[in-house]
């Protein structure tokens, strides 16, 4: 009977991220029910799907036990350089996505080597890359807007097959390859070993600067594609694209069930579903039209709440698996 | 060998001493003054103290956090937040063009200007409310780490984009002046040699570095730091200590609004916006350890040092906005590099007696 | 004549002008179980280090079935076939069997960098069984007792297809069950003719598995030879030098009449049930319990680090409530926890600061300011430290993860006694020390007896209890199952009481598992 009602009310709590997103599905029938409608859901997720790509990106780092600040940054100056690739060379969107993709490994790499060659903390490192990486993006772009050109922002409305818009299809796949990469391959294994215990790790041979290395160069791709889904929904580049993001992507995965201290976690569903759940919540306040400057408010309130419930998670986990020493007959 | 050694010693002796950033700072200061004479200039010397103020009240909060093995993203806010409200206590009247829409619009703030505008308590009670609200956010944010065990982290992450927000909203994203002159005077006025800010702030470095090294609650921040579960059993209160290091950063933050928004004669909704890099870059460069249970006042001092001496040499040179920022991270990256670097040196000459 | 597996021929290494081995010569033949002995700091972790390739030996060679072997780095050693199972396990418990048992080299889907599942999973339902562990591979870690993660340890070393493995302190977690199969386990890998070190303090583990011992002493093989030939008396001899007429220090006092702590039907749901026990002045109560008996449990609760449900707790007549660590410290009480490094000692912090924590308010100046009178906490830290014996450099500067197990143990026990303790709860106090310490430690528990201290002693070894305690009480399942008087102790009667409750225990939780 005990037991029974143990089992169910950590069911419950590791299944936080879905009974959060199902509350605030009800919620929003019962005060809006207008928003549940396909059109609806399906704008959540395509508005979702770049802060997803993001989350997922920032999945593998926080996997390790390590953050990366720097992501906004990121999205900012390969988006501006492929943007004005675009432009001025009149590149085509797919080199121009190739481009933008490179310059966010590079990013990646230069966090990565930060943090494993350098020894630098992650929060440090990427801190710095945050505000200097930002730098960097300004001085391409001379804090002026960059359009991105209309065939590619075409694209952001286009949909495959004309059934789903294009930015939830590579939401889709980044997904599934993300998935697969971190449940059936060696990387992904080691990934989330490192993030038990580097020392361990180390002496399980698992070549620990390589695999955290591996996080922060695949967290740095991710968040170069976010950021040029993002741009070819928006149709530009301004000076202030992607500040704050990297909040959200935390916000996002931790929502999702990713500890901050690494080893736990898992893309689909939870950080998807935490992707979701924040774009949700915009959607919601903009439909119910609340006042704008309450949204951030509002949006920090839920958040806080589904940290605490998640940290109670922890607390009562804890309590159950000491509870086992003596059994009651 | 040996040669090698005495020749090495010097250097690192250097490296590894306390003062280290502290002569990296002054080398740093000589070299730039070579370039830009006016650097030394009393102007410029005055402006570097007078950016050194506010940083430092809010570095001191911030290494009581990083002490216990917490961080403190919103210290930002708390200054927002309280400037706002500060200013809404004395502002001596507002337009109603610009706060008409306010939604404290005829409760607490009118045409005549804020809550007590015109009379004698006007600036005291601000500075209370300063103090007290900063204090407050502190003491919540302390709360949920200590007493709902949630991490420090997202805590102050949320804090910090809530009380951004409530700062915004409260003041649909105007500045709060004109401000009594008598609370722009502890900006500018000068007791002599002494400035207001100055005064301010040596007394919190003074009673920080007190109570961090000379009581018993300063042994008990470090305790809990370096490991929370033998605090508990060695019977520190590890809970009200946690709390008491949220609250504190929270007032100090709350002081550098009040330096701060004296000194831009307004209440900022936006106030602090940047600072998070320059706090926690200044604490991580005077080697105050992230990781908890490390940290003295003088280190933040000298990073304060470090970082103020850097912004204002960089502002110096004719150099674009945004190559101030590059340059900043990369100072930053480089600093933090050293920093593990001397701890892997002083981790090769440590004492090894004792050990096996 | 089988050849040898493993020689070490004249292996040195000294550290900053300190030699930790010297001149080690050491042969093992292909198929034996070598017992290493030493007490901490002997060598023992130097030699097996030189063997991983962590360190480089300054002289000598070993070699490896006759070649010769000079490893760079651990993956040198795994690649030569040494599996290392190390006291602290070294498994990820956020993943699952199979996961650990293949992190460094998953089986591959036709070489495509993806994980060939199916192959994993059956060749680590092979490996679990040749260890004797009937659980899914897919079962994660954190769900195994102690025990079982010590056999996908071996497991592991067994998929590396090692033929060198070395046991470090295995059996310190384990349960008496949970240690017989481990042991039946290393007999089997012997009888395949794999090569094992094992290396421990429990002497009678030693005894019972080697066929052949070596006993290291300040980085020098003092002795080696047939196990047959070795007592435990010989082994602690050759280990510490010395003859020690005696493991226990005899006892010159005997108990007051005044009871100090009065426990009534304590209980707390699913840890402790009924436990009711009296501890008098200038006694020494011993608690015997295996693992998971509850006995941790009844310390913690009895400090107030834990809640309980029922029952009290008495502190010299007046009862306690619901304590607190800053309650029970006020009320006299100290507790010196199983885990020292965990929840005993600031590891970071000089000797001096672990010794005056608990005791601070003692030299405050300055009434609410609590300004420390640093040169008074100084004074009273060095004291203690000289009265135990505390072996460290330069007590405000030397940091406490720098001192040896035993002299960390004193420094912990040296804050509790600078608090002027009336009852002192020690869990483990012996756990990981070497025999020497454990000596002085007996003399300082007896001493403080004499002086009046009350003391509630936790341990798992029954033979140090059954040497220091006036009284014993056995703990199983969470509830008191029995008490032996002085007069009374004897060995089978107690271990009997411990199985009591177990064994039902035990079979419920075999059935659960099915």
């Amino acid at each position: 009977m005990n037991e029974r009602r143990n089992k169910l009310v950590s069911i419950l709590l590791n299944n936080m991220p879905m009974l959060l997103f199902v509350l605030l599905l009800i919620a929003f029938g019962a005060i809006a029910p207008e928003s549940l409608q396909y059109q609806n859901i399906e704008n959540a997720f395509k508005q979702a799907s770049y802060i997803g790509i993001v989350a997922i990106g920032m999945t593998f780092v926080l996997l390790t036990g390590g953050i990366d600040l720097s992501v906004g940054s990121n999205m900012y100056v390969s988006a501006v350089i492929a943007g004005l690739a675009m432009q001025r060379y009149s590149v085509g969107a797919g080199p121009a996505l190739l481009l933008c993709l490179v310059v966010g490994a590079v990013f990646g790499t230069i966090n990565a080597i930060a943090v494993t060659k350098l020894r630098i903390l992650p929060f440090v490192a990427t801190l710095a890359m945050m505000v200097s990486g930002r730098g960097v993006g300004l001085m391409f772009s001379k804090s002026r807007a960059v359009a991105f050109p209309d065939p590619v922002t075409g694209l952001g409305s286009a949909e495959l097959f004309s059934l789903l818009p294009y930015p939830i299809v590579i939401f889709a796949l980044v997904v599934g390859g993300a998935a697969l990469l971190l449940h059936r391959t060696q990387l992904g294994r080691q990934i989330y070993a490192l993030g038990y215990d580097k020392e361990v790790a180390r002496k399980a041979g698992i070549n620990a600067d390589r695999v955290q290395a591996a996080a922060y160069i695949l967290c740095g791709l991710f968040a170069a594609l976010g950021g040029f889904v993002s741009v070819v929904q928006l149709g530009n580049v301004n000076a202030g694209f992607g500040k704050g993001d990297e909040f959200d992507a935390i916000a996002a995965a931790v929502l999702g069930g990713v500890s901050l201290f690494g080893g736990v976690g898992r893309v689909f569903p939870g950080v998807v579903l935490g992707a979701v759940f924040i774009q949700a919540i915009s959607i919601g306040l903009v439909s119910a039209q609340v006042d704008l400057y309450l949204h951030p408010l509002i949006t920090a309130a839920v958040i806080f709440s589904a940290v605490l419930a998640d940290s109670l998670r922890n607390t009562y986990l804890k309590k159950l698996s000491r509870r086992n020493i003596r059994l009651e007959v | 060998m040996k040669l090698d050694n005495t020749l090495l010693r010097w250097p690192k002796a250097v490296v590894l001493s306390n003062h280290f950033i502290l002569v990296l700072t002054v080398l740093f200061f000589l070299v730039m003054w070579g370039i830009y004479p006016h650097m030394a200039g009393r102007r410029n010397l005055a402006n570097l103290l007078s950016n050194t103020w506010p940083l430092l009240a809010l570095v001191l909060g911030q290494m009581f956090v990083l002490i216990v093995g917490g961080i403190d993203l919103s210290q930002t806010s708390i200054m927002a937040v309280t400037s706002v409200l500060g200013a809404m206590v004395m502002a001596t009247s507002l337009e109603p063009t610009r706060f008409a829409h306010n939604p404290l619009w005829g409760v607490l703030i009118s045409e005549q200007g804020g809550w007590l505008s015109g009379s004698p308590w006007a600036v005291p009670v601000a500075v209370l409310s300063f103090v007290v609200a900063g204090a407050s956010i502190g003491l919540l944010n302390g709360l949920a780490v200590a007493k709902l065990r949630m991490p420090p982290f997202m805590v102050t992450l949320v804090t910090m984009s809530f009380f951004s927000g409530l700062a915004i909203y409260l003041t649909q994203s105007e500045n709060v002046r004109p401000l009594p002159d008598s609370f722009i005077a502890i900006g500018k006025g000068t007791l002599g040699p002494i400035s207001p800010p100055m005064l301010i702030v040596v007394v919190l470095a003074l009673l920080a570095f007190v109570v961090l090294d000379r009581s018993i609650l300063g042994r008990w921040f470090y305790a809990v730091g370096q490991n929370a579960e033998t605090a508990k059993i060695s019977g520190v209160p590890t809970k009200r200590v946690i709390v008491l290091a949220y609250a504190f950063s929270g007032l100090c933050a709350a002081v550098g609004a009040i330096l701060y928004s004296a000194r831009l004669e307004a209440g900022r909704p936006t106030l602090g916006r940047n600072l998070l890099l320059d706090v926690i870059g200044a604490a991580v460069i005077g080697g105050i350890s992230l990781f908890g249970g490390k940290g003295k006042v003088l280190w933040a001092v000298y990073g304060v040092l470090f970082f103020v001496v850097l912004d204002n040499s960089l502002n110096k040179m004719p150099l674009d906005f945004y190559s101030i920022d590059i340059i900043k991270g990369a100072v930053i990256l480089l600093a933090a590099l050293l920093d593990a670097l001397r701890t892997r040196l002083s981790l090769y000459h440590a004492p090894l007696a004792g050990a096996p | 004549m089988t050849r040898s597996a493993l020689e070490f021929d004249r292996v040195s290494k000294s550290f900053f002008g300190v030699a930790a081995l010297s001149d080690v010569t050491l042969s093992i033949p292909e198929g034996c179980l070598l017992g290493l002995i030493g007490e901490n700091g002997a060598g023992k972790s130097t030699l097996m280090n030189a063997l991983a390739g962590v360190i480089t030996p300054d002289q000598g060679t070993m070699r490896l079935f006759g070649v010769p072997f000079h490893p760079t780095c651990p993956a040198d050693a795994t690649r030569a076939g040494i599996a290392f199972i190390h006291q602290e396990l070294n498994l990820f418990s956020n993943l699952s069997v199979v996961d650990n048992l293949y992190i460094d080299g998953f089986p591959r889907l036709c070489r495509l960098p993806i994980i060939d599942k199916r192959k994993a999973y059956r060749q680590a339902a092979e490996l679990l069984t040749a260890v004797d562990l009937c659980l899914s591979p897919a079962t994660p870690i954190e769900l195994l007792t102690p025990g079982e993660r010590q056999l996908v340890e071996i497991a592991k070393a067994l998929g590396r297809n090692a033929r060198i493995i070395i046991f470090d302190e295995p059996t310190t977690s384990l349960t008496a069950a949970e240690r017989s199969k481990l042991f039946q386990v290393i007999d089997n890998l012997r009888r395949e003719g794999r090569t094992i070190i094992y290396i421990s303090h429990s002497l009678d583990d030693v005894l019972r598995l080697a066929d052949t011992i070596a006993v290291l002493r300040d980085g020098k093989l003092v002795s080696t030879g047939p196990g047959d030939q070795y007592s435990a008396n010989r082994m602690v001899a050759d280990m510490v030098g010395r003859e020690i007429a005696q493991m226990y220090p005899a006892r010159a006092s005997a108990p007051g009449p005044e009871s100090v702590l009065d426990v009534k039907s304590l209980t707390q749901p699913g840890m402790i049930k009924d436990i009711s026990f009296t501890l008098h002045e200038g006694e020494v109560l011993g608690v015997f319990g295996l693992m998971g008996s509850g006995r941790s449990e009844l310390a913690r609760i009895v400090y107030g680090l834990d809640p309980f449900k029922s029952g009290s707790i008495r502190v010299r007549g007046t009862d306690a409530g619901a304590p607190s660590p800053i309650r029970s410290i006020r009320n006299g009480v100290a507790f010196v926890t199983e885990n020292r490094r965990q929840e005993g000692l600031l590891m970071e912090a000089p000797v001096s600061e672990n010794i005056d924590l608990s005791s601070l308010r003692r030299y405050a100046r300055y009434g609410s300011a609590r300004i420390i009178d640093r040169r008074a906490a100084l004074k009273a830290a060095r004291q203690m430290a000289e009265s135990l014996q505390i072996k460290s450099g330069s007590i405000d500067r030397h940091r406490a993860k720098h001192l040896s197990g035993g002299n960390q143990q004193k420094v912990v026990i040296a804050k509790w006694l600078l608090t002027d303790p009336g009852i002192l709860i020690l869990d483990e106090p012996t756990r990981g020390i070497d025999v020497g310490a454990k000596y002085e430690l007996y003399s300082i528990i007896n001493d403080l007896a004499s002086r009046g201290t009350a003391i509630l002693y936790i341990s798992s070894e029954l033979e140090e209890l059954t040497g220091m305690c006036d009284r014993i009480l056995v703990m199983s399942n969470g509830e008191i199952q029995a008490q032996f008087r002085h007069s009374e102790f004897d060995q089978e009667s107690v271990l009997q009481a411990a199985f009591r409750g177990r064994t039902t225990a035990n079979q419920t939780e075999a059935n659960g598992e099915n």
